[in-house]
């Protein structure tokens, strides 16, 4: 293609478009936006979005040529069996600095280079793709909105610091894009910031991935540290010294004990250390609690956020260093369990929650759980693809959310209230194309047979069930244990025991982790299917409700104990605000309005809404197509194949197995069987969904189950108190600590600390102002004074005399001044004829024997004329002198003053 | 002999020039007469030159400081009027002793040190000593540089000068504006 | 030429600068005391230039007082614009006035 010789693979300045094209836009937006108006930044904004997008696809297409070019050309000269070069587009901006590495002599270099394959090729376009279609979206969103330029600016801010992110070369200017996207997410979150909530949702945000980002500063220190690299490449060539030196294991022993120090491996600690970090961006538990709040931002920014960018991060940085997490299985197994039980807490708390954009909030934590769990039993390709499909399906949600959000804030104008399934329903009927196209992601994200979720959620659990991630480093030692049984038939002795022992040094998760962690998804994936079908069902089932709302219908107090009830049992809302005739009666307001209801009847949103929602709905429905495992369709699996193909080759080659991800054996007869859970999960969940929702028909279930279990019900709806306890034990503590700080500032800092140096800067102050009279005769006279000090003292010679010693030899060296001129007299000896200047006037260098000393002389003549002389006495310590005479002491002389005036 | 007792009595006049000036510089109430006395210590000075070799500086010295300086610090006083001459000008008598303590001591100090015989040599100069060619290669050859960053030193001063001179002056734009918005009132008082 | 030995010079110059001194210490006129200044840079040029007819092998001395002159020219125009600026601050011209530093 001409693409690659416009562009070299090693300086694919294209990258810059990519990059610069929405950092350019957010840059006008946020400059000028003001002046040029709204059709002006909204013109900016797509413009600067469809350009990066285009040359994301021109780029995709690019490295598809060049990949294929780099096979050709291996398969010709390339050796058999040796490692394919990986295809790479790189574009170096700046070479940035350049450090001495801790552990070799090699360089640790950081630049600001941008690279693209096959991984980020993949994100890049989702990322620009989506992200387009969500600018296109928001045009008409907010096109009410004040500071529309600054949303647009930040929303382009926010595409190019994730693909900032994506497209990094090395740690560090992913930790730029990291810091970026969550610098945006706290400016977008917090984009209506005049309320006290949204502010301080974005701050939330903020400072629970502030927690994430010390590990994952950590984690890159100790890859620095131990590799001796910070780029892909670099740390994938290095990664073995994460575990071995010298051949043997490398640990860090954090403590002593009794039992033998407890040690990790460095690896583990990395890993674990950008796992956490993980956790921040992309909301796993114990840092989740930001992204439900993070509602508070416009809707398309949560879908931005929950779609194309930011939570997608974590993710994007586990696959991408797929290879390290290999070399630590107990880090692997770690994520998988946090994987799991997040997708199980969060899924539990969807249940329940009433604000529409809350369930689809906890359930993309719940999805990332899945996506987690995926990748923490070695299936990164699934846990990517599964990003990948849960960029098209949540994004769709949202959107869609965002066109209810509308619809119904057009009829209520209340921000909670318009968001509130309970006054929702039966908006089928006025928003089809919204309806349908939300109805194709639920079916997606519940997992319905042959769309796009089922594929990435069913493979991900089988995966679960069937995988095992094993050290890198046991697994030669391992096949020559299985050639050793199997062929020699031996199964004990030393040589079996050794190679026991090395395989025992490093962790491996236990067998019945998977089929654990496989029912727990599961059970995740059942409350996902119902919690999604609840929500479709209660806003476009039914009849609509929010006819009955009256704007000024105060919200009570506690919503989740009175209005509750007015939506179940819709006649004793009746009674509260008086009869309007019964429910059925409400499509007769569509033509003449309603007393109480000012607005219209929901409607369709217009295009530039509709059409993002329809085209991510088809996306949802086929696009687990890409990688259909079970039908073996897997483009996007073959594209992946060098990222992942290293570690996750399953084959057995003559008698070694290679790879780091194996299988159970049988593992390929359990592929369609182990789908039936699945598919029964989806059954189950939306059957329940529908039996409660909208085949119920006064049996009221729902407000049943709730008043059986009242508790039960309210903890959930309140996320079962994790906000509340963080802010009871480490927000709570840090105030606590803030607090004895505060105490120690103000009784030692300021009491005594600052008093005291107060006290003494005033005393010496009071002294020295004495002196700074303001009258400039008097700092005249100070000259003054100052003057005569400085006259009298270059009036007088100073002779000063050096004395060196080496070895027998002294050299005595005068100080030089303003014109002077020496004179020496050496011990008594006759002085010199005349005062003489120049170099060789201010040494003298004399020989002494040992025990032998010397009065030396100088005269020093200034350039008025004035004399004066120095007497100088240089002696040679005696060598220790035998015990007879050792009662004089040695180098202390009588002083014996040489006769003056001997001219 | 005629040569000798010649110069003897043309140093003889400038030095009393030169001192009697530096007084009346100092000791006249009135700064017009000190700047008038500084201008006759400034032209003995020039004078002294002349018998040391330095022709050059002599007419430098007549240009810039009798030219340049002693008219500004004229023009100066004429611009503050009455008021340059302060009343009770002199400082307290204690101040005024420790003053002149201060000053004679400085200048006794100078005085000794410099009059030691080392210095009593006058060697022959040699033709072009202190011509302005001489100068004027030194200037704008080895000196170019300092020369021109005096230059710029000059135009900063000048700068600086008309700055601090001007003091705060009312923005004209801003007046004008001031003065649609409230038309002065004498304006109607007087049609 | 040869007449008059350097230190005449010298002394002449040194005495200058003591009344120079002198007149900057007890005169509160900025106006005087500004001229004081005047009077010790020229006895500071006066000893440049004599010494550089005690040693005459160079020119040092002349273009140092050279620069000297131009940079007290300069010295002389700021000053003055000073004390213009303090006369319209305090309508005064005694330097004892401009004590608002103190304290």
């Amino acid at each position: 293609m001409d693409l690659l010789k416009l562009f070299k693979p090693d300086d694919f300045t294209l990258l810059a478009i990519i990059l610069g094209a929405p950092l350019a836009g957010a840059f006008f937006n946020g400059v000028f936006g003001k002046r040029v108006g709204k059709n002006g930044v909204r013109l900016i904004s797509m413009a600067a979005m469809l350009v990066s997008f285009f040359a994301a696809v021109l780029t995709f297409f690019a490295l598809s040529q060049h990949r294929h070019n780099v096979h050709e050309e291996f398969e010709k000269t390339g050796v058999k069996g040796g490692a394919e070069p990986v295809s790479k587009l790189a574009w170096l901006a700046w070479q940035w600095m350049s450090m001495a590495t801790g552990q070799s002599d090699g360089r640790l270099s950081i630049d600001v280079k941008f690279s693209v394959d096959e991984l980020s090729a993949v994100m890049m376009l989702v990322i620009t793709g989506i992200g387009t279609l969500i600018h296109l979206y928001s045009t008409s969103y907010m096109a009410k909105d004040r500071s529309y330029h600054r949303f647009f600016a930040y929303l382009n801010l926010f595409v190019f610091s994730m693909l900032v992110l994506v497209l990094a070369d090395n740690m560090p200017l992913l930790f730029v894009g990291w810091e970026g996207v969550g610098a945006c997410s706290y400016l977008l979150i917090g984009f209506w910031f005049d309320k006290e909530a949204n502010a301080s949702a974005g701050r939330k945000a903020f400072i629970a991935n502030r927690v994430g980002d010390v590990g994952m500063i950590g984690g890159m220190l100790v890859i620095a540290h131990y590799c001796g690299a910070l780029d892909w490449s670099g740390i994938a060539q290095n990664v073995e010294k994460l575990v071995l030196h010298g051949g043997q294991p490398e640990r860090i022993i954090l403590w002593q004990r009794e039992a033998g120090p407890f040690s990790l491996s460095p690896a583990t600690i990395a890993a674990l250390a950008l796992f956490l970090g993980c956790t921040g961006k992309s909301a796993q538990i114990p840092l989740y609690v930001w992204l439900p709040d993070a509602m508070a931002g416009p809707t398309p920014v949560s879908a931005l956020i929950h779609a194309a960018t930011m939570v997608t991060s974590g993710l994007y940085l586990i696959c991408r260093l797929n290879f390290l997490f290999v070399y630590s299985p107990f880090t692997m197994a770690i994520i998988a369990c946090v994987g799991a039980a997040t997708a199980l807490f969060a899924a539990t708390i969807a249940l329940v929650q009433n604000d529409i954009k809350k369930v689809l909030a906890y359930s993309t934590v719940s999805q990332l759980g899945f996506m987690f769990l995926g990748v923490g039993v070695g299936a990164f390709n699934l846990g990517f693809f599964h990003v990948v499909t849960h960029a098209f399906f949540k994004a769709c949600l949202f959107l869609g959310a965002g066109c209810v959000i509308h619809a119904m804030h057009a009829r209520i104008h209340d921000d909670d209230k318009s968001q509130d399934m309970r006054f929702m329903g039966g908006l089928r009927k006025y928003m089809p194309w919204t309806f349908y196209s939300m109805g194709a992601a639920t079916l997606a994200i519940a997992g319905m047979p042959f769309t796009s979720g089922f594929f990435s959620k069913d493979g991900i659990l089988y995966h679960v069930f069937v995988n095992r991630v094993v050290n890198p480093v046991v697994i030669e030692p391992m096949a020559m244990m299985r050639k050793m049984e199997e062929q020699r038939q031996v199964f004990t002795g030393p040589e079996h025991d050794m190679l026991a022992r090395r395989i025992a040094q490093y962790w491996q998760a236990p067998n019945w982790l998977g089929p654990v962690l496989f029912c727990v998804g599961i059970l995740a994936a059942t409350m996902t299917a119902f919690y999604m079908f609840r929500l479709l069902f209660r806003t476009f089932w039914g009849e609509f409700k929010g006819w009955k709302v009256a704007p000024e219908a105060a919200l009570r107090a506690n919503p989740m104990e009175n209005l509750e009830p007015l939506v179940d049992e819709p006649e004793a809302h009746l009674d509260a605000h008086g009869a309007h005739g019964d429910d059925h009666d409400d499509h007769s307001h569509d033509d003449h309005g309603h007393d109480d209801s000012p607005g219209e009847a929901p409607a369709e949103a217009p295009w530039p809404m509709a059409i993002p929602v329809a085209i991510l709905g088809l996306l949802a429905l086929f696009g687990g197509f890409l990688l259909a495992e079970p039908l073996h369709i897997e483009p996007l699996g073959k594209w992946l194949e060098p990222i992942f193909g290293d570690v996750m080759q399953h084959k057995d080659v003559a008698g070694l197995l290679s790879g780091f991800v194996h299988m159970r054996a049988g593992a390929a007869a359990l592929e369609w069987p182990l789908m039936v859970p699945g598919v029964l999960a989806f059954a189950v969940g939306s059957g329940a969904a529908y039996y409660l929702y909208v085949h119920e028909r006064g049996i009221h279930l729902p407000g049943t189950l709730m008043d059986a279990y009242p508790g039960l019900h309210k903890a959930a709806l309140n996320k079962w108190y994790v906000d509340e306890a963080y802010e009871a034990t480490i927000i709570g503590g840090t105030d606590a600590l803030a607090d004895g700080a505060a105490l120690m500032d103000v009784w030692v800092v300021d009491g005594i600390i600052a008093k005291l140096t107060s006290a003494v800067v005033t005393g010496i102050g009071a002294i020295l102002r004495t002196f700074q009279t303001g009258v400039v005769h008097v700092y005249g006279a100070f000259i003054a004074v100052g003057l005569l000090g400085i006259f009298f003292f270059f009036g007088q010679p100073h002779p000063n005399v050096a004395t060196h010693k080496e070895g027998d030899t002294f050299t005595l060296e005068a100080a030089p001044g303003l014109g002077y001129e020496y004179r020496w007299t050496i011990d008594e000896g006759a002085p010199e004829p005349a005062f003489t200047t120049g170099e060789k006037a201010t040494t003298r260098t004399i020989q002494l024997k040992k025990g032998e000393e010397k009065y030396v002389t100088l005269e020093v003549k200034n350039a008025f004329g004035r004399t004066a002389q120095k007497i100088v006495h240089i002696a040679n310590p005696a060598p220790p002198p035998p015990p007879s005479s050792s009662m004089k002491p040695v180098g202390v002389p009588p002083f014996k003053p040489r006769p003056k005036g001997a001219q | 002999m005629m040569d000798f007792w010649l110069e003897r009595i043309y140093f003889g006049v400038c030095a009393a020039m030169a001192i009697a000036g530096a007084i009346g510089t100092v000791a006249f109430p009135n700064p017009i007469r000190g700047a008038m006395s500084l201008l006759f210590t400034i032209v003995a000075i020039a004078g002294m030159y002349l018998q040391l070799h330095a022709p050059f500086l002599a007419a430098i010295q007549l240009i810039v400081y009798a030219g340049a300086v002693v008219v500004l610090f004229l023009f100066v006083i004429m611009l503050i009027g009455p008021a340059a001459t302060a009343t009770r000008d002199a400082r307290g008598l204690l101040a005024r002793a420790i003053g002149g303590l201060a000053a004679s001591a400085v200048s006794l100090q100078i005085i000794l040190v410099l009059s030691r015989k080392v210095f009593a040599r006058v060697p022959v100069a040699q033709g072009g000593f202190g011509s302005i060619e001489s100068i004027g290669d030194l200037l704008f050859g080895e000196y170019l540089v300092p020369f021109e960053i005096s230059s710029f030193l000059l135009m900063i001063a000048i700068v600086g000068a008309v700055a601090v001179a001007r003091g705060k002056q009312p923005d004209p734009q801003l007046a004008d504006e001031g003065e649609t918005k409230a038309p002065k009132p004498t304006a109607e008082a007087h049609p | 030429m040869n007449a008059i030995p350097i230190p005449a010079f010298l002394v002449v110059a040194g005495i200058i600068f003591g009344i120079g001194a002198f007149g900057f210490l007890v005169r509160r006129n900025v106006l005087v005391a500004l001229m004081s200044i005047e009077l010790m840079l020229n006895a500071i040029n006066l000893t440049f230039v004599a010494f550089n007819r005690a040693y005459p092998h160079n020119h040092t001395g002349h273009v140092f007082a050279f620069f000297v002159i131009a940079i007290a020219a300069a010295e002389a125009a700021v000053g003055l614009a000073l004390v213009l600026s303090f006369f319209r601050l305090r309508k005064t011209v005694r330097s004892d006035e401009g004590d608002l530093l103190k304290n």
